[in-house]
């Protein structure tokens, strides 16, 4: 075996072992936080860093061949997915909860954070 | 030699996906427990789709480690039926509660439905701001003197 085998080798194990180190963490962050919705912040490390990292190991292990491309296609696809079940998730737990605003503040009407946010703004530029 | 070196290496990395296996293992019961425990419906979504990503990358590991490629077709295609699983499940909790609510309406008769907003605890963004505006203007005479 040359060099290159064992430098991908040593470099694919480092990406491997670096997306194992995120999962470690997601998990941790999973059982740290006391609220779903904080709980999905840690919970989308892994779908995106995580998965991320490891496959690019496990590409650069596999060498270039065709299943390297089916690796990335998983990353791609797991891109488009994962906000879009997180949102949906942050939705569920939105609208069936009805204690929502001891975890965090809820605007019954868009337009009561909308001109909030805009007396703001305006009594920035007047300090400026 | 050479057949030496080349059995090392291959055992270095069967070692390495073994590790890797072993690890992910662990870290499925781990999120199976949060599954199990998660107070709320949303928090056992967000550990089945967490135990779902990590699957994904046991059959990716797996397909180095047996070197059969057609695993990592299934790892696509287990990546598609889990993003399905969540998002037809969020759809029904959904659908199921607005069911309840209706029906708890219809009972009341559309009296009183609790207000649930968190407006009445807030004191609102204008005292930090108010402060910090404040302060604006001090810095600047600070600048200007020095």
């Amino acid at each position: 075996m040359s060099v290159g085998e064992w430098v991908r080798l040593l470099l694919g194990g480092a990406l491997l072992l670096g997306g194992l180190l995120v999962f470690l963490i997601e998990i941790y962050g999973v059982f740290r936080f006391r609220y779903v919705l904080n709980r999905m912040h840690a919970a989308a490390l892994g779908d995106t860093l995580g998965i991320t990292c490891s496959m690019a190991g496990l590409m650069l292990l596999s060498g270039f061949r065709f299943s390297t491309l089916k690796m990335a296609m998983v990353i791609v696809f797991l891109w488009i997915a994962s906000p879009v079940s997180s949102h949906l998730l942050a939705r569920l737990e939105a609208g069936t909860n009805e204690q929502l605003g001891e975890h965090c503040e809820v605007y019954e009407k868009l337009e009561t954070l909308e001109e909030q946010l805009r007396d703001g703004e305006e009594r920035k530029e007047e300090a400026l | 030699m050479k057949a030496e070196s080349a059995s090392l290496f291959l055992q270095a990395q069967r070692g390495l996906f073994i590790v890797v296996l072993i690890v992910l293992g662990l870290l499925f019961f781990a999120a199976l427990a949060r599954a199990v425990k998660g107070p709320r419906v949303a928090d056992r979504l967000v550990a089945v789709n967490m135990i779902g990503t990590m699957v994904m990358v046991m059959i990716a590991v797996l397909s180095l480690y047996l070197r059969e490629e057609y695993l990592l077709d299934i790892c696509l295609i287990y990546a598609m039926a889990s993003f399905l699983a969540v998002i037809v499940l969020a759809k029904v909790y959904i659908g199921i509660y607005e069911e309840q609510h209706l029906e708890q309406e219809r009972r009341k008769g559309r009296a009183g439905r609790a207000s649930r907003t968190g407006l009445e605890n807030r004191t609102g963004p204008d005292g930090g701001r108010a402060a910090d505006s404040q302060t604006k203007p001090d810095g600047r005479k600070e600048n200007g003197v020095s």
